[in-house]
């Protein structure tokens, strides 16, 4: 076997096994085909030091995604683990739209805008966009409305285009103010924008063979989101010093805690295949608010308030814990009830 | 139907190819603008060898590699030609406006 087609096999394996076992020594000897120039000696050298290209390789990763997130034609299995990552995907980009709203009466509050709440403590001065970088990291992270708002139309391409630009300018901010001494090395943002190109990546899972998002639910959501979360969160928030302590990986934490009571409540009235890719999107996503608020706690070391800060963090922990393991339970005993993935075996017509 | 699968179908019309033999007359039949990767072709094949479309005909032996060769089936071949009728309507459609919107002085567009 030649280094090439070593390097070849190693991609592949991003294909499930069971397909591979039916395509892959085809795929190679296809490959390998592809790679002959004509020329024995041209030839042996690429063998030995020649790599599959990047459009090989993206090749290979797309068709990987569309048979493990498969589509409505797909396999039961794959088809339930392609709704998870889009129902988790849809859910996250819509936390980010319905949030950077909260951050626009934020800024309206801070700036004395909003005459019948009480007026901002005098610890919160609003500080006005000192230089470019506050004015790119303030205007970047309003994309994830047109980005939520182009996934649920059915243009996947652009929303990913435009989620880059809600993630580079700040974590381009972030690295320099953190390099500068601006701001206290954290944790916390690089944890977020870690989470923001899963996000991106995630939304591959839009492929051509995946069902249309639902427009009018999904889109109702925004409005309904704002009124139910951020509009009460800050109103108490302004009210109630005390709940300031909420940060975003403990309202990430609160909020997929409460999707998930509310889905299993759902659940006991609905059929296992219906309920299932919520399931096991809520499950992804109670995994990922773990990490994030596992990975910022070390944040809170150098904070004044940090025992009741560790304090609300572990409560955090233990209730997506406690509703989670039980849903996640619930969604793998579900999937393991529905036919794995199968594949076409090519059978020769003739004898050979 | 997409437009790899009516490349490949096409290319599979006058007889069975091999894996890398698709990809390559699929290149000179589009005349170079349709390139498949081998995760693009083998991500269409499967699905036309699903559907029943296109079937293995032989496997052969070649410089120490199993070649597979595939061929339309009768069925593939009622879809490509089924295909190829809609897109030649949609073609004459475009065709016929496009001519009678024409500029009956200048021969220009208007």
């Amino acid at each position: 076997m030649s280094r090439l087609e070593e390097r070849y096999r190693f991609v592949l394996r991003l294909l499930p096994a069971a397909y591979r076992q039916e395509w892959e020594d085809d795929m190679v000897a296809a490959f390998l085909d592809s790679m002959d120039t004509g020329d024995s000696e041209t030839t042996a050298y690429v063998m030995d030091y020649g790599r599959p290209s990047l459009s090989e390789v993206a090749s290979i990763v797309s068709l990987a995604v569309r048979l493990r997130l498969g589509g409505a034609d797909a396999p039961p299995r794959s088809f339930a683990w392609g709704q998870a990552v889009r129902l988790a995907t849809l859910m996250a980009m819509l936390a980010h739209a319905v949030m950077v709203t909260a951050s626009i009466a934020v800024t309206l509050w801070l700036s004395g805008k909003i005459a019948w709440l009480p007026a901002p403590a005098v610890e919160w001065p609003l500080s006005p966009p000192s230089n470019i970088w506050h004015t790119a990291w303030n205007l970047a992270g309003y994309a994830w409305l047109p980005a939520y708002i182009a996934l649920v139309l059915g243009h996947r391409r652009v929303a990913q285009a435009v989620a880059l630009l809600a993630i580079v300018p700040p974590a381009i901010t972030t690295a320099v103010e953190q390099a500068t001494g601006d701001v206290p090395l954290s944790v916390s943002p690089w944890a977020m924008r870690l989470i923001d190109v899963f996000l991106l990546l995630a939304m591959a899972a839009f492929h051509h063979g995946a069902p249309p998002v639902p427009r009018r639910p999904w889109l109702l959501a925004l409005p309904i989101g704002i009124l139910l979360v951020p509009v009460p969160l800050f109103t108490i928030q302004a009210t109630t010093p005390a709940l300031r302590l909420l940060d975003w990986p403990g309202l990430s934490c609160a909020a997929v805690t409460a999707a998930m009571v509310v889905h299993l409540v759902v659940r006991v009235s609905r059929r296992p295949p219906r309920t299932l890719p919520w399931s096991l999107a809520l499950t992804l996503l109670a995994v990922t608010t773990l990490a994030l608020r596992t990975a910022t706690l070390p944040d809170y070391s150098d904070q004044a308030q940090r025992t009741t800060l560790a304090t609300i963090a572990s409560v955090e922990v233990a209730a997506v814990i406690a509703v989670g393991v039980p849903l996640a339970v619930l969604a793998i005993q579900a999937l393991r009830r529905l036919p794995s993935i199968p594949t076409v075996a090519p059978r020769p017509t003739t004898p050979s | 139907m997409t437009e790899p699968a009516f490349f490949i179908l096409t290319a599979l019309l006058d007889a069975p190819r091999h894996g890398y033999g698709i990809v390559a007359e699929v290149a000179e039949l589009s005349r170079g603008r349709v390139q498949l990767k081998i995760g693009s072709l083998y991500g269409v094949l499967d699905r036309l060898v699903g559907d029943g479309l296109v079937e293995l005909h032989r496997e052969e032996a070649w410089q120490g590699r199993l070649r597979r060769y595939y061929r339309l089936t009768e069925r593939g071949r009622h879809a490509l030609e089924a295909e190829a009728q809609r897109l030649a309507a949609n073609a004459r459609l475009a065709s016929t406006r496009l001519r009678e919107r024409r500029n009956p002085i200048t021969g220009t567009p208007s």
